[in-house]
């Protein structure tokens, strides 16, 4: 097959079905996520690849097949992909955990709440704490709540693992907690803080609080999101956030401002 | 003959070393206001420093339309990140010698930003002359590729360009056709996005074409 053809869907979930090529595999996992592919073996198939990562020691090559499977099963939005990525959650990997959690939050389901809810519950100095000789922290937090605030199932349990977040020694963190309460909870004072971070020195914090605003839909973010000091496509890429949410014609006006 | 004032302000550009220093030069030549300081400022776009270009892009939008020769034809057409930063100026003064540029960007430009930056100028060239016919229609032309492209923010912003052309322009009646039908595609399910979808229907409101 010459490589500069465009792959059709047929082609593509045969390149996953095989297991000859794990080049060709890696591709057309990604390919079936990006395409939101409806093919009724998209997801047997994204889900047979997960089995990689049972085995000891995972065979690098199918552990990259598997990350694109979990994404892809993340934007398929099939419920048939939910219990398989739940038990990821107990995975000894922590990017298969982080990919698992992401995944788990843009399906939505809140059936996934207890699973992931679990990871953060040790709090800021277990679950929140570093890893030896690693930039990582000991559980994916960002990522797992994140997902609960996608997930938008509001209890006091999950109020009371994500709030000690909210003070945690690292902004990004403090801002995904922010970003999460302000979701479940919709008050407002949540939206102040991560206004806050907007100022922070590090431009990658002002990005992150940037685009955890726009993600929560949360309407008094917009004139802060136009006035930040960011490029002016990613604060377009916030606002679009906040314009779907909210669907409020003023974020629309300030997007226009912004082309 | 540049001033005294500018001359000493290139002297300090070419002395400037660190990121900081360059910035602080490229805004003070900027803050002159001088039409003798373009040739200089557009060769700072090419510097692929973006904090300078940013500063020298706004240095260039208060010179006004004065800039736009030196502009066209200063353009490396190999740089492009220059070029990026020269569609934004040409977008933001509606000079209408922008045109073929603009055309060219939103066409041929890999980077979404650029295109889109393309597509807003298109929407927005000052073209209130009636023998602007010709160019009108090609502004025109450009927003409906616009609407097609393949990244969601060059579709905004043919939405938003659409909109300003059917209301502020007098746009012969198949274009207007083509506009509007071109907007209730972007309005309908067949667009995955939903901004693009709720901008293509502000749009088709104000335009009173539901």
């Amino acid at each position: 097959m010459a490589v500069t053809e465009p792959l059709n869907e047929t082609q593509v979930i045969a390149n996953l079905g095989q297991s000859a090529d794990p080049s060709a595999q890696y591709y057309a996992a990604w390919w079936l996520g990006k395409m939101r592919s409806r093919h009724p073996e998209a997801v047997p198939l994204l889900l047979k690849t997960l089995k990689a990562l049972e085995q000891t020691p995972v065979e690098p090559d199918r552990r990259g097949v598997a990350l694109n499977a979990i994404r892809a099963l993340g934007r398929l939005g099939n419920l048939a992909a939910r219990n398989p990525l739940c038990e990821l959650l107990n995975s000894t990997d922590y990017t298969v955990r982080e990919e698992a959690a992401r995944s788990l939050g843009r399906l939505r389901d809140p059936a996934a709440v207890p699973g992931i809810r679990r990871l953060i519950e040790s709090g800021t100095a277990v679950a929140g704490g570093e890893q030896a000789g690693s930039p990582l922290l000991q559980e994916p937090c960002e990522a797992l709540i994140e997902s609960l605030g996608e997930i938008g199932l509001s209890s006091a349990e999950t109020l009371a693992a994500i709030r000690p977040f909210a003070d945690h020694p690292r902004p990004l963190i403090r801002a995904a907690a922010c970003r999460a309460l302000l979701q479940l909870t919709g008050d407002s004072s949540w939206g102040v803080q991560l206004i806050e971070l907007l100022k922070h020195p590090e431009a990658l914090v002002r990005l992150g609080a940037l685009l955890d605003l726009g993600a929560t839909g949360w309407i008094g973010a917009g004139s802060a999101i136009s006035a930040a000091a960011v490029e002016p496509s990613l604060k377009l890429v916030a606002l679009r956030g906040l314009a779907e949410d909210s669907e409020d014609p003023q974020v629309l006006r300030a997007m226009d401002a912004l082309i | 003959m540049a001033t005294a004032e500018l001359t000493a302000a290139f002297a300090r550009l070419d002395q400037a070393t660190s990121t900081a220093d360059l910035v602080q030069a490229t805004r003070a030549i900027a803050s002159l206001q001088d039409p003798e300081a373009a040739e200089t400022l557009i060769k700072v776009l090419g510097f692929n420093n973006p904090a300078m270009a940013s500063v020298a892009t706004e240095g260039l939008i208060s010179l006004g339309c004065a800039v736009v020769p030196k502009l066209l034809v200063s353009l490396d057409a190999r740089n492009y990140g220059a070029r990026a930063w020269v569609v934004k100026v040409l977008a933001t003064l509606r000079d209408p010698r922008g045109l073929e540029l603009l055309e060219h960007a939103l066409q041929a430009d890999i980077a979404p930003s650029v295109r889109r930056a393309a597509t807003k100028g298109l929407a927005e060239l000052d073209l209130n002359n009636s023998r602007d016919a010709d160019a009108l229609r090609r502004c025109c032309d450009g927003l409906l590729l616009a609407g097609r492209d393949d990244e969601w923010v060059v579709r905004y912003a043919a939405a938003f360009g659409l909109e300003r052309r059917l209301q502020h322009s007098n746009v012969s009646g198949s274009m207007t056709d083509q506009a509007l039908a071109l907007l209730r595609q972007l309005s309908s399910s067949s667009e995955d996005v939903k901004v693009v979808r709720l901008r293509a229907q502000l749009a088709l409101q104000r335009l009173n074409a539901e």
